[in-house]
């Protein structure tokens, strides 16, 4: 009877340590400072977590099909300079595009998501089709993006200076809400981040690109003689994954009324600690939107908490390093244990 | 197995508050480097009465930035509380973190922006909470500065760095007639810059040109590139110069003093500086590395930007709004423009006046 009890809440304790961490960290520096809990905290990390969330999301598609991918930072900073140069104010002195009318709102969200999609798609199709290894695929993509990036942000007249003076629609979409102003407010971007992260569920969990992506992460071998075609997954998956980049550099230049051509720089790293915290393994097969949520969160906590209570940058590093791999050693039993 | 699983993480987890703890513990012991958050929030009684200021620097690890938030710390004491915190060179990160300080309910915001046209999105966040605001050594759009009343701004006149590191070249060049080294008139010289795009970095380049050109000296680009404000890359751009044009150059400016250092070094593989073997290295900064090497006359002169002055100047301003007075002159110590804007002057250092840069 006890040891059953107990046995119960090993396995209640291993299914569900993600969680058990996020809470204890939210218990751990609320204790350290009352005022820590507040819904304008709540708000905050939402709101700083929305992007994030959106990035990770994307390379969790990527991670579960075994693959990884480095460029997803740099296609952040693309599709924030990509947007922002093309939604300028008309009267701002210093524009891009001097000469560039007012476009409708969706329609350079849109070129710079597909400029996000590209990428994703070159990125499907030299792991694919030259079977080049996912991650020096994606790193050499990192590189050329922020290469191509630079040369568009280089141009004349602009020359490398930060592009400003975004207009005030678009800003809307990175700073607005809807509800009362104040901390019962709901952003925009919060409620991007929850429509998408829905749709990604369904795509995960209802749909047969979902189930081929757990197929080709679980065994490729397997994948392909049960008639996947794996490489038209692969190629559809990094390009859905680099169209969520996009969006998230779009939402980045929103929310900051600006861009430059560094922005996102190591988001990469940033998405994939999420996703391996929230449970998606590296070596593929295993990843839930839940967990990869609640990845981001605890990073959202982590960045904004111990900021809040004080604690020294450097010692933030330390401490988000040791959460990461202590709490992927920890979830690796989870599977070590059911094998 | 499990069992030991678990206490590893709890151990984990442990370790990590005592961490918090450990690190805002320690700060009184180790107040003065800079390189802890200040006195933070920690000891609300000891502070009590004092404005709580939030100061965001662009990033940390940049030398110059460090000197001034040491300033910061410095002028803090028993005026203000300060708690300081790392934008890590991301707009959105130092968003992040303004919403952080509303949240926490400082009475005054000290900004170093990571891009300086993302000013405006954080004076609206500021206006809005009614929290006055200080930018300080990137400038915000005149524009945004006009957004409201409380927003102030302490900083440099790039232009002017530009300026005197040039001058240090006419100086050396007017009496240095060997300095020409091929005797044909011209100023042969390389240009180190720093981050594209960076409003110091373009402006430093140009003004420093025109300094020389200004003194009726011609010149003559030999080569020019970003080092990114950086020392190794730095010595590799200057490596990679000397490879291509080698004797040919006659002076080396660099837009900050870690990239000139960099290049001295790479002068120094050549043979540089050993043997009457020499050419002019000037910088911009007057960091302490570079003051042990204008000790040693590798390192011809630099341009003191004045960190301790910018970081007081930012700190006085910011406590003097945060106690809902209107800074003046005589509250905060140097002069403000256009109601609004406190110019730091840069000072020429060279081998003579180094002790003004220590």
């Amino acid at each position: 009877m006890n040891a059953i009890t107990q046995k119960k809440i090993q396995s209640f304790v291993t299914q569900n340590a993600i969680y058990i961490v996020l809470v204890v960290l939210i218990a751990g520096i609320a204790i350290y400072d009352t005022n820590f809990l507040s819904i304008t905290t709540l708000r905050d990390i939402l709101l700083q977590s929305s992007t994030r969330a959106i990035i990770a999301l994307g390379a969790a598609f990527v991670l579960i099909t075994g693959g990884t991918d480095l460029s997803a930072g740099r296609v952040v900073g693309l599709t924030a300079v990509i947007s922002a140069s093309l939604l300028q104010d008309p009267n701002y002195p210093r524009r891009f595009f001097p000469d560039l009318p007012d476009l409708p709102l969706l329609v350079p969200i849109l070129i710079a998501i597909a400029a996000g999609l590209l990428v994703g798609l070159i990125n499907g199709i030299i792991v694919s089709r030259f079977s080049v290894p996912p991650f020096i695929a994606t790193l050499g993509m990192m590189v050329i993006v922020y290469g191509v990036n630079s040369i568009y942000f280089d141009m004349e007249p602009n020359q490398s200076q930060p592009i400003g003076g975004l207009r005030q629609d678009f800003g809307q979409l990175g700073t607005g809400f809807i509800g009362p102003s104040g901390p019962y407010s709901i952003p925009y971007i919060v409620i991007i981040a929850i429509v998408v992260s829905i749709l990604v569920w369904v795509v995960f969990n209802k749909t047969r690109l979902g189930k081929n992506m757990y197929a080709i992460g679980g065994n490729i071998q397997a994948a392909t003689v049960s008639g996947i075609n794996v490489g038209l997954n692969l190629i559809i998956i990094y390009a859905i994954a680099g169209g969520l980049y996009g969006l998230g550099g779009v939402l980045e230049a929103a929310r900051t009324g600006g861009a430059t051509n560094n922005y996102g720089n190591m988001y990469e790293l940033d998405a994939i600690a999420a996703c391996v915290v929230g449970g998606v393994s590296t070596s593929g097969g295993i990843g839930t939107v839940p967990g990869v949520l609640a990845g981001v969160l605890i990073f959202g906590v982590i960045n904004y908490g111990l900021t809040f209570i004080g604690v020294n940058p450097y010692w933030q590093l330390i401490i988000k390093g040791l959460i990461i791999v202590a709490a992927v050693a920890f979830d690796i039993r989870k599977y070590l244990a059911k094998k | 197995m499990r069992k030991l699983v678990a206490s590893t993480l709890v151990a984990a987890m442990t370790l990590s508050v005592v961490g918090c703890s450990q690190s805002t513990g320690s700060q009184p012991a180790s107040g003065g480097d800079g390189s802890s958050t200040a006195p933070a929030a920690q000891a609300p009684a000891a502070s009590e009465g004092n404005p709580k200021i939030g100061v965001a620097i662009y990033k940390f690890d940049d030398t110059f930035m460090t000197g001034v938030r040491n300033a910061i710390s410095k002028a803090a004491e028993g005026k203000a509380e300060v708690d300081i915190v790392d934008s890590q060179n991301a707009q959105p990160t130092q968003n992040d973190k303004v919403d952080l300080f509303i949240n926490k309910k400082v009475s005054a915001l000290a900004i170093n922006p990571v891009d300086r046209t993302a000013a405006g999105v954080i004076i609206d966040k500021a206006k809005q909470a009614n929290i006055p605001i200080v930018f300080f050594n990137r400038e915000p759009m005149p524009e945004d500065m006009q957004k409201w009343d409380k927003v102030y701004y302490v900083g440099a006149k790039a232009e002017e760095s530009g300026t005197i590191s040039g001058q240090l070249l006419v100086d050396f060049w007017n009496s240095h007639p060997e300095a020409d080294k091929n005797k044909d008139g011209v100023m042969q010289y390389v240009m180190l810059k720093g981050e594209p795009g960076h409003q110091d970095a373009e402006l430093r380049t140009k003004f420093s040109v025109k300094a020389i050109e200004d003194a009726g000296i011609k010149v003559e680009k030999v080569a020019e590139d970003t080092a990114m404000w950086d020392r190794v890359k730095g010595q590799e751009k200057m490596a990679a110069f000397l490879a291509a044009a080698g004797d040919k150059i006659e002076a080396v400016l660099a837009n900050n003093d870690d990239m000139a250092l960099g290049a001295i070094e790479a002068l120094k593989a050549a043979g540089y500086f050993t043997n009457g073997k020499y050419i002019p290295v000037v910088g911009v900064d007057a960091t302490a590395p570079a003051l042990k090497e204008l000790e040693a006359g590798t390192l011809l002169g630099t341009v003191l930007n004045d960190a301790n002055s910018q970081g007081r100047a930012t700190l006085n301003i910011a406590t003097a709004l945060a106690k809902g007075e209107t800074p003046s002159k005589e509250m905060i110590g140097f002069d403000i423009t256009d109601g609004k804007y406190v110019w730091v002057p840069y000072k020429k250092i060279t081998k003579e006046n180094i002790n003004d840069a220590k």
